[in-house]
């Protein structure tokens, strides 16, 4: 009871943030009825994925302050184990998705306790390597289907499959990951005022006063990093459902992680809101500039250009991203 | 304070707008509306250029009329049957991203309401966008992916036009084989001995796994020995202990599945160590294009390509030489595999549509199923397009057939290709054993 | 027995080349902390200026170096003084962040520029040049004269760091940037001449490559993956370390051929069936992911 009123409490944000949020809420809510595009609904579907891989990343990099650039393999192992247990023993989604969440959990134990032995650069570097060595495996593990991936069959099933979560519309995808996504804050909600959010944010602070203070620094950034971890995985496994299609080569890609860590970089690290922000700021500036400038003869890269000085003013003008520009403005206007 | 909220709004309320700014797709009469989806960026924007061009080229003589053309669509202003409709070509770039491809085929189909599409090139690409086509109902035409897999799902959606690489490979088998009866021209009788042992190197992703799997498969069943079978990846800064590993296998004959990039990359490497196959034979795409012949110049005379296109088949073909001086027109450049299967591709549209006299999805899918389109009609080589309507392949065309090209010095001191399998068209002499750098 | 001394020397040879690629990135991390994920694309733009020098001037491309040293040292500078120095501010993750943003621009504007074909020299001294030491081991003469330079290169920078007075400043500037301010160092120059230094030899590196690997604009990033592995290998911040690392690493991306060796020797049909060369970065990886836990500041590291 006391988890769920914590989780539920957002009293200690100012109350205009509570009434934005609550305006995008109810938009998220009613969104589907406004019948935009397919376009729009498929651009949404992606921000609220990437918001949640954002939050997952958020609990370990925002809170904990440790940049973590490998999160694609926890992206491989939910979708992998939700696509090969549908594909070969038509196990349903709401089965495979927990299972893989302990297999990503499993994985991040055995390689977080080392990993977290470094630290700073050493450390983002050594989960690029970690993730990046997961993706060599799988590409050549006939089981899961090598390089050649896996493909759940659009005709085998029967739309709308809500054990299997095979759709047609993506209508109903889009309220079934909109559901993770308010559980998700929820659940982000509950962690940073939980023991161990503090315990975190103490040691990104100074690690050694933490230590001093009787933290055990490296179990809570184990800890922290399996939390992170399931999140990223669920997405995995909704990826699965969704999109149908998996690869090593697309599903775990270093360009995935690293697209993780920029929304919720931009957005504002360490912020409940920040990577939510960032996926709403870059997933449709992305897509959209795509779609605008992507094609244009002779510009070609014009869109990605763009992009990329978007990202550079932001990351020299407002080090704390787009959070930080806000809070910086609040900060001035109560002086 | 107010105003900070304000600009929190505003940054959520960016997605809201973008969604209400998107043009609204406006209905115009007596259009036909294709999708096409293609690479026009990213590491094969290239091939998506030529890809494109002759997917244009044939939008163009299908709405244009053309009386010098011995075609059927370049008689017509547009489809007959559909009261002169225009072809027109919605092109979207999905950077050979597989999870791109299946979320512009949504769009084109939901917001744009095409009436059909045309794609993909990667074969990983063309995977997701049929799944996408075949979940909403809507006919998709592939002209340029080979990977055997993707006619069989079982998809009743999905028409292929381009053989597929066991064909290709099979040709290749064909080709050792007549080798060793005699049968190639201008080289005698090799004794099997002298060419029995193989290697193979294949890029590492869908493609190339697949075809290196071919390999060893239908190696057996002609009685050559593989030696070694490696995959690389495609993206490796350098190859030099790939080649190594080959070059230990005193291999006869190099096989080779590769991209562009690697591709050029593995033939300067090849050269480097000094390796010397009697034979090296690419499963076209990176040895088929001009990159590859303008970066490696005199270096690859000898080295064979399975293509469905080169320019020596306008010798053979009349209908090809008119086509190849129009696309030479608009470019600058000679047709080569990629952009004649656009081509025909979006012929096999035309014709399609023609037929079906309608945009209904079934009317299409009943006309795709029972379409026979001629072989003098079409630029490439092929007996003509008939799709399969049953057994383990559905959608695929059965009457394609590949070409195996060699580089050779012209007469202009130029390398370009020539045509030695299949036997009966062959526009040279082979080079054999193979001559070296 | 050939194909491993014929593995081992290719496998130094292209350890020292990576070597050159890794130094930059090793000098710029050294003196200010920042961990560069641009580096591959500085590594492109000197390839495109070897390339263009070359065919646009009739030159070999051997003799476009001094071009690309140019190049590479303004490139630097103008991202130190027009971006980077703006990011010191912030946070590692900022930091991250802003030299990611500058990988896609240069990457992108490199797409817009010179289009996404692969382009490569095809005429020079070195290029396609080759000769056998014996024992069936070939080296191609590109290669060698690379790793030629890349010594060349590193006793460079290794006098320049240890033996002048601009060397000390920088090493000082590393040390502890706060403090060498107050000795008078002027730091935000030192910071802008590492990133010359660091783009210059980088872009160095790419001219060299060029003579015998091809160019696009998204070659950067296995390269930056690889420098990466090198520099942390070696201890970031650390020059003959870098080296070292270069060697390991060269040698590592050689596993299959040593691999091969023992398949042949003993003749095991198991072995042969092994995908080895589909792993071939992946041991680069997996040792790096190895040694950094076993000794977290790398081989030679003196920072952590």
């Amino acid at each position: 009871m006391e988890v769920l009123r914590n989780a539920l409490d957002f009293s200690d944000f100012p109350r205009v943030d509570l009434c934005v949020a609550a305006l995008v809420a109810s938009f998220l809510l009613i969104f589907p009825l406004f019948h935009f595009s397919s376009f729009a609904m498929a651009t949404m579907i992606q921000f609220l994925m990437f918001s949640l891989y954002g939050m997952g990343w958020n609990t370990i990099g925002g809170y904990g302050g440790q940049v973590d650039l490998g999160k694609a393999q926890y992206v491989g192992i939910g979708a992998y184990t939700t696509s090969v247990m549908l594909i070969r023993w038509d196990v349903p989604f709401w089965v495979s998705m927990p299972v893989g969440m302990s297999f990503a959990v499993l994985w991040s134990f055995i390689i977080g306790y080392p990993l977290f032995r470094l630290k700073g650069h050493y450390f983002a570097i050594a989960t690029i390597a970690t993730s990046l060595v997961l993706k060599d495996l799988f590409e050549v593990w006939d089981f899961v289907g090598a390089a050649r991936g896996l493909e759940i069959s659009p005709i085998k099933y029967h739309p709308p499959d809500f054990l299997r979560l095979i759709f047609k519309e993506d209508v109903y995808y889009y309220y079934v990951i909109l559901g993770f996504f308010f559980l998700g804050i929820f659940y982000v909600n509950w962690f940073r005022k939980s023991r161990l959010g503090f315990q975190l944010r103490s040691i990104k602070d100074n690690e050694d006063v933490a230590r001093s203070l009787g933290i055990n620094v490296h179990w809570a950034k184990v800890k922290t990093y399996a939390i992170a971890t399931a999140f990223v995985s669920l997405v995995g496994s909704f990826h699965a459902c969704y999109i149908k299609n998996i690869e090593p080569e697309d599903t775990m890609s270093l360009d995935i992680s690293i697209l993780i860590a920029l929304m919720a970089m931009l957005g504002g690290a360490g912020s409940l809101w920040g990577p939510i922000i960032g996926a709403g700021v870059l997933i449709p500036l992305k897509s959209y500039l795509k779609e605008w400038l992507g094609a244009k003869a002779g510009l070609v890269g014009i869109d990605l250009i763009i992009y990329a000085v978007i990202i550079m003013l932001i990351s020299a003008v407002e080090p704390r991203g787009i959070w930080g520009i806000v809070e910086k403005a609040r900060r001035r206007r109560s002086v | 304070m107010k105003r900070y909220g304000m600009t929190l709004m505003v940054v959520f309320g960016i997605l809201a707008l973008m969604g209400l700014l998107m043009p609204s797709p406006a209905p115009a009469a007596r259009v036909v509306k294709i999708g096409v989806i293609y690479p026009l960026t990213g590491g094969a924007a290239a091939a998506g250029r030529e890809l494109r061009a002759g997917a244009e080229l044939a939008a163009e003589i299908a709405n244009g009329v053309m009386a010098d053309l011995p075609m059927t669509m370049a008689k017509n202003s547009g489809i007959k049957s559909l009261g002169g409709a225009k072809i027109k070509l919605i092109f979207k770039d999905h950077e050979g991203n597989p999870t791109l491809g299946a979320d512009l085929a949504k769009k084109l189909i939901l917001d744009d309401k095409v009436d059909g599409i045309l794609g993909c090139y990667h074969s990983s690409v063309t995977k997701t966008v049929s799944a996408v086509c075949e979940q909403y109902g809507v006919p998709m035409i592939n002209g340029t992916s080979t990977s055997p897999a993707l006619t069989k799902r079982g998809f009743k959606w999905f028409w292929r036009t381009t053989p597929h690489d066991r064909w290709f490979t099979k040709d290749l088998f064909e080709l050792l084989k007549g080798l060793t009866e005699g049968k190639v021209r201008g080289v005698k009788a090799v004794p099997k001995k002298d060419i029995i042992n193989l290697a193979s190197a294949c890029e590492k992703t869908e493609w190339g796994s697949h075809v290196s799997r071919l390999i060893e498969g239908l190696a057996k069943e002609y009685g050559f020995k593989l030696r070694k079978s490696l995959l690389y990846a495609a993206k490796a800064a350098d190859l030099s202990s790939e080649v190594r590993s080959l070059k230990a296998a005193r291999p006869d004959v190099m096989l080779f599945a590769s991209y562009t990039s690697d591709a050029i990359l593995m033939v300067k490497t090849l050269k480097a160590q000094k390796a010397n196959p009697k034979i090296i034979w690419g499963q076209d795409a990176g040895f088929e294009k001009p990159e590859f012949r303008n970066t490696l110049g005199g270096d690859i005379v000898g080295i064979l390509t399975r293509t469905v296109f080169l320019p020596k088949v306008v010798e053979i073909k009349a209908i090809a030489g008119k086509v190849n001086a129009l696309y030479k027109k608009k470019t600058g450049n000679d047709l080569g595999g990629a952009s004649a299967r656009a081509f025909t591709g979006l012929q096999t549209w035309v014709h399609v549509l023609e037929k079906a006299g309608s945009t209904k999805p079934a009317d299409i899918q009943k006309a795709a199923n029972s379409i026979k389109i001629p072989g003098k009609e079409l630029v490439v080589p092929w007996a003509g397009i008939k799709f399969s309507t049953s057994g383990e392949e559905l959608g695929q065309n059965v009457l394609g057939s590949g070409l195996i090209g060699q580089y050779q010095k012209g007469k202009d001191g130029k390398v370009g290709l020539e045509i030695v399998y299949p036997f009966d068209v062959s526009s040279a002499d082979m080079i054999f054993p193979f001559p070296g750098y | 027995m050939d194909i491993l001394v014929g593995s081992l020397a290719a496998g130094i040879l292209i350890g020292m080349v990576l070597a050159l690629v890794a130094i930059g990135l090793t000098i710029i991390f050294g003196v200010m902390d920042i961990v560069n994920f641009a580096h591959g694309e500085f590594l492109m733009i000197g390839m495109y200026t070897g390339l263009l020098t070359a065919q646009g001037m009739g030159i070999d491309p051997l003799f476009t170096l001094p071009f690309a040293a140019v190049v590479g040292f303004l490139l630097g500078v103008i991202c130190y003084y027009g971006f980077v120095k703006f990011l010191l501010r912030g946070p590692m993750v900022a930091q991250l962040l802003g030299t990611f943003g500058l990988m896609l621009f240069l990457r992108n504007v490199a797409l817009l520029v010179f289009g996404s074909e692969d382009r490569a020299v095809h005429s020079g001294i070195l290029v396609g040049r080759s000769f056998e030491v014996g024992m069936g081991v070939v080296i191609p003469a590109t290669k060698l004269a690379a790793a030629g330079l890349s010594v060349v290169a590193f006793v460079t920078v290794w006098m320049l760091m240890n033996r002048t007075k601009v060397g000390k400043a920088l090493t000082a500037t590393a040390l502890n940037s706060q403090g060498a301010r107050y000795m008078g160092i002027p730091t935000d120059r030192m910071n802008a001449l590492a990133w010359g230094i660091g783009a210059a030899s980088v872009t160095i590196a790419g001219a060299l490559i060029v003579n015998f690997w091809s160019v696009n604009p998204f070659v950067g990033l296995l390269f930056t993956m690889i420098a990466f592995a090198i520099v942390a290998l070696g201890g970031f911040g650390s020059v003959p370390g870098a080296f070292f690392a270069g060697l390991v690493v060269g040698i590592i991306t050689e596993i299959p051929g040593i691999w091969d060796f023992f398949t042949y020797t003993f003749n095991l049909d198991w072995m042969s069936r092994v995908p080895m060369t589909s792993f071939k970065y992946m041991w680069v990886y997996l040792a790096y992911f190895v040694i950094m836990v076993v000794r977290p500041r790398g081989l030679f590291g003196w920072k952590y």
